[in-house]
């Protein structure tokens, strides 16, 4: 005959008044052998009174102390084990908090995989989100160390009608937009390059800048060192030249002499007074060394020339719009009055600090977004992981309260652990941080303007730890509470837990949300990934990955510039490459005035044999290139028809041009292009390259046109920017069309060899003429899509820490919701389920709410994609093959993770399925 | 008894309890009412362990891998965890066998106890 007393909880309440920690399985053995007594008192002729009274006294005798057994049992540890151990080490019912602390430290050590994974994941949140805003702050919040840096804007030429948003600006047309009554003063530069040259150093190729005399008074900045262009100055100057140099030539060429001041500095062969130096960090625009003053008058020049750069203070009372609707009216006064040159071009105003930012604005979003979403999902992790751990404690939670613990002991208690995780989270974040910005800024590609002076942002840390702090306080308080107030819901007897229901549904909402941001950060790093590809795909017109570059820049002297410098420019040019190419593992060589990619100039020509147009305005434009021969050899272009230039293309033979395919297609469609004649009035490029097939004059002195025989046809080689059409260019060989400064291109068996030909070539040639910066063709097709590729391996490790916690989710609430469904599961085995359709309803479950997660996370990418597209190329937010990817991805991270619970499910021993509790 | 008498048997018994389950449990696995029945009934009384020394002297072999418990489940019957020597709890028994004999016949010979 059974015995109707609940042995099992007096046996518990025994153990737990002495501090004993029982197993399950230990408390059942003990209540058999009572009820055996029990059972045997019956047939012995006692009453049940008398039966349970000798069972008790069995019990009474015990002292539970000799059943405290060491933590390394072979059983689990029953939630009992913690209470026991709040009792001891509390004394009982007083508990303070350093003594809760104490024991919260205890508790963690107890269940190191929970404190490890909340650490980590809150350390990894608060690191991630406190450098990306240090980042953040430096490069895009800081004002500009400039006076008004908000009246500062950059001023660009536009062509809509070409496809031209963000253009160079004429000089000619800046000269008349710097009159605006809505300028208080503009000036404007353009990037020679100029070879410095001292004696006793190396020559050195300088970044340089040729400047208005008032670019520091615009900027309202001084030199640390020195005058400077004269304040309010002459905007240029004919003779005198002058230079102001950085801080950072003058420590590391001049060893921070001051008396540098006054004396002269020989750039490309002319001596320049130093003026003054600027003060640290001051390279404005970008990594310029040398601010050479204006020598020239830029009336005296085209406006269909676009090379210059312009920076404006906007006056005091004027906005920036403004500014630009004058700007605007002045450039439609300008098409009417010069239609020829400045039909459809337009003025665009870019404030300072946006057009230094460029491609950095909208990634640097990207990324805060980005990296919010990792805190927010870390914080979901940490609060399913508490919450878990909250319902877990249940039984514990009732037993403390059976024992008269007060809910102030016991809050005390949870804040305590709550405090010790979010406090170490906090510190493994700071260390993250620490250890991460220094490693990011390093790997950040040269010229994210200010990322050398991002620190470890204290209110960006304080904001991240807080977000932390408060949602391990919450996520770790709150479902305790609940279950003080629901007390009389629980019992110790039974498993069944009445909270489970809406635990699981919490539960499930926090992972699902998980999945969703999981998804939004993988699409972005699919679209990234997808961008940086496509942009790496660009068709160049080149076979060039292994090809040496440098430019050469030959020296030369007086103003005006004679035209038999540029012809001993061209036969200097011609024995550099021929010498080049007589070296070891040379293969072939050539040079260009600019590289695929960077644009010729845009000037008219017109056929001959065609009518001449009435209208200046429709006269045909074309880019100029000028290059030698072995050009094409070098970088492996493609000759369409007819052939390219050779050393016999001098200025005594005939004068010729290859065009690209996409001229010969606009222009001279249905033609066979080779041996028509092109015509141009083009004699010279200022001081930078002259055309000695013209007659003999003054540079610039207008021309008759001249005929250019069309000798050859090439295929495009790339002359605009990654993601804007290839435009027509005609190429005229660089003996016939000389420029100072050529950029080499050498193929060899190495770039050591080829480095080595261009050294042995000048040295022997030129020796006081430096080699600008060497790099590889890849290493500057690489260098085109740096920013991109930042942004996609810093988004990809983001996507892919989001979807190892969002597993994490999906298999910490299944193994939960398997380990809470044992009952269930055993009974639908036990009526006859497969164990494979047990199992399978379990993934089914998952890859349902993981279904819900991506169908947000694809909104939430559908709410972003304003924020995307600044960052993408030739991509729309929506590309399915991304969204496939990623949600694809997702999927199959989810089901992994959730065949292990499912495993278990199928696994459940229908029989001790419904002994579980 | 005396006070002293009783502390003789107590340290007696806390010393040979590892002794006297390995002893019941030899021949065939026994769960621990049947334990502590048949050490009632065997000793006339004089042996006996209560509830939790029982429980803790059975979990303490176990741990040593001297006997081994399982739960079983015989019908008609509620599920009972049955304990079950072990080869090296054979080895241990039959070695605190000698020890306990060669201790007792010590005492016989030294104390002049007369057999049982």
């Amino acid at each position: 005959m059974a015995s109707p007393h609940d042995w099992q909880t007096e046996i518990r309440a025994r153990a737990a008044r002495e501090g004993v920690a029982l197993t399950d399985g230990m408390t059942e053995e003990i209540a058999e052998h009572l009820e055996d007594l029990y059972a045997g008192a019956i047939r012995e002729g006692c009453t049940e009174t008398e039966a349970q009274a000798r069972a008790r006294a069995a019990l009474d005798e015990s002292a539970m102390g000799v059943l405290r057994r060491p933590a390394a049992a072979t059983r689990s540890a029953p939630a009992f084990d913690e209470a026991a151990a709040v009792a001891t080490s509390a004394g009982g019912r007083r508990l303070n908090m350093s003594a809760a602390l104490r024991l919260a430290l205890r508790q963690l050590r107890r269940h190191p995989g929970f404190a490890a994974v909340t650490i980590l994941v809150l350390g990894l949140g608060v690191g991630a989100s406190t450098t990306v805003f240090t980042i953040v702050d430096s490069v895009l919040l800081r004002p500009l160390p400039y006076t008004d840096p908000d009246r500062l804007v950059t001023l660009w030429d536009a062509n809509a009608r070409r496809g031209l948003a963000h253009q160079t600006i004429s000089p000619v047309n800046f000269m008349d937009y710097r009159e605006l009554p809505a300028f208080e003063g503009a000036a404007a530069w353009w990037r020679p390059t100029l070879n410095l040259i001292d004696p006793g150093l190396d020559p050195l190729r300088v970044n340089a800048v040729e400047v208005s005399g008032n670019l520091f008074d615009v900027l309202g900045v001084r030199p640390q060192l020195g005058e400077g262009f004269p304040v309010g100055g002459p905007f240029f100057v004919q003779r005198e030249p002058m230079v102001v140099i950085s801080d950072r030539l003058w420590r590391t060429r001049y060893g921070a002499d001051r008396s540098i001041v006054g004396k002269p500095l020989r750039l490309n062969g002319v001596p320049h007074v130093v003026a003054g130096v600027m003060p640290p960090r001051f390279n404005y625009p970008d990594d310029i060394d040398v601010w050479q003053r204006l020598q020239w008058d830029l009336h005296f020049h085209s406006r269909a020339a676009h090379f210059m750069e312009a920076v404006v203070r906007v006056r005091k009372d004027t906005t920036i719009e403004q500014a630009s609707v004058a700007a605007n009216t002045l450039a439609q006064r300008l098409i009417t009055d010069f239609p020829q040159t400045n039909r459809d071009w337009t003025v665009t105003l870019v404030p300072l600090l946006d057009e230094q930012l460029g491609y950095y604005r909208p990634a640097l979003f990207v990324l805060v977004g980005a990296v919010l979403l990792v805190l927010i999902i870390g914080c979901l992790n940490v609060a399913s992981l508490l919450l878990t751990r909250a319902l877990s404690r249940e039984r514990e939670i009732a037993v403390r309260i059976a024992m008269g613990a007060s809910p102030r002991q016991l809050v005390a208690q949870l804040l305590a652990e709550a405090c010790v995780l979010s406090t170490a989270g906090a510190i493994a974040g700071v260390v993250a941080a620490f250890a991460a910005l220094p490693a990011l800024v390093a790997l950040a590609p040269a010229g994210v303007p200010r990322l050398d002076e991002a620190h470890v942002d204290l209110r960006a840390l304080m904001i991240a730890v807080a977000i932390a702090a408060t949602t391990t306080i919450v996520f770790g308080l709150v479902p305790a509470l609940v279950l003080l107030r629901r007390k009389t819901a629980v019992e110790l007897r039974s498993g069944e837990r009445g909270s489970s229901r809406g635990a699981r549904r919490t539960y499930s909402i926090i992972v699902a949300g998980q999945v969703a941001l999981a998804c939004t950060l993988l699409v972005s790093s699919a679209l990234l990934i997808r961008t940086v590809s496509k942009m790496m795909a660009t068709p160049t017109g080149v076979d060039a990955d292994d090809v040496v570059t440098t430019s050469i820049q030959l020296a030369s002297s007086g103003f005006p510039i004679s035209i038999q410098q540029f012809r001993d420019a061209g036969v200097t040019h011609q024995a550099i490459l021929e010498r080049i190419r007589q070296q070891p593992g040379v293969m072939s060589a050539g040079a260009a005035t600019v590289l695929p990619f960077d644009l010729g100039w845009r000037l008219p020509f017109a056929i001959e044999g065609d009518d001449v147009p009435v209208r200046a305005e429709d006269r045909k434009i074309a880019q100029y290139h000028v290059v030698s021969d072995g050009y094409v050899e070098s970088m492996r272009a493609t000759i369409a028809a007819g052939r390219s230039f050779s050393r016999f293309d001098t200025p005594d033979s005939t004068p010729v041009i290859v065009v690209n395919e996409s001229f010969a297609t606009r222009f001279l469609a249905g033609r066979s292009a080779v041996g028509r004649r092109i015509l141009t009035t083009t004699r010279a490029f200022a001081t930078l390259g002259f055309n000695l097939m013209f007659p003999p004059g003054p540079l610039n002195q207008p021309s008759t046109p001249l005929a250019f025989e069309v000798v050859g046809v090439v295929r495009d080689i790339r002359d605009t920017p990654i993601g804007e059409p290839v435009e027509p260019a005609m190429y005229f060989g660089v003996q016939q069309f000389p420029f100072f400064q050529m950029m080499y291109t050498v193929r060899a068996v190495d770039s050591g060899a080829a480095l080595r030909a261009v050294r042995a070539a000048l040295a022997a040639i030129t020796p006081n003429v430096p080699m600008g910066p060497v790099r590889s063709w890849r290493e500057l097709m690489n260098a085109r899509t740096t920013e991109p590729r930042l942004l996609m391996m810093l988004l990809t490790f983001f996507g892919a820490t989001a979807a190892f916690l969002a597993a994490l989710g999906v298999y910490g609430l299944f193994s939960w919701s398997v380990a809470q469904r044992t009952r269930e599961l055993a009974i639908r085995l036990t009526l006859g389920a497969q164990p494979l359709s047990v199992g399978a309803s379990v993934i089914r479950q998952s890859l349902g709410l993981v279904a819900i997660g991506l169908v947000v996370g694809f909104a939430i990418v559908r709410l972003s994609e304003a924020a995307l597209t600044r960052v993408l190329f030739e991509l729309s937010p929506h590309d399915p093959g991304s969204l496939v990817a990623a949600g694809a991805l997702l999927l199959l991270v989810a089901l992994g993770a959730c065949v292990p619970p499912a495993v278990r499910a199928l696994r459940v021993d229908p029989v001790e399925g419904l002994r579980a509790e | 008894m005396t006070p002293i008498e009783i502390t003789t048997i107590d340290a007696a018994k806390k010393g040979s309890a590892d002794l006297l389950i390995l002893a019941l449990v030899e021949d065939e696995p026994l769960h621990g009412y049947e334990i502590a029945g048949r050490l009632d009934r065997g000793s006339d009384g004089t042996l006996r362990f209560t509830l939790a020394s029982l429980y803790a002297t059975l979990y303490r072999l176990e741990e040593r891998e001297l006997v081994r418990g399982r739960w079983v489940e015989r019908a008609g019957q509620r599920r009972r965890r049955c304990y079950r020597i072990t080869e090296k709890g054979r080895k241990a028994l039959a070695a605190q066998r000698e020890d306990w004999s060669r201790f007792i016949a010590a005492l016989t010979q030294i104390a002049g106890l007369k057999p049982a």
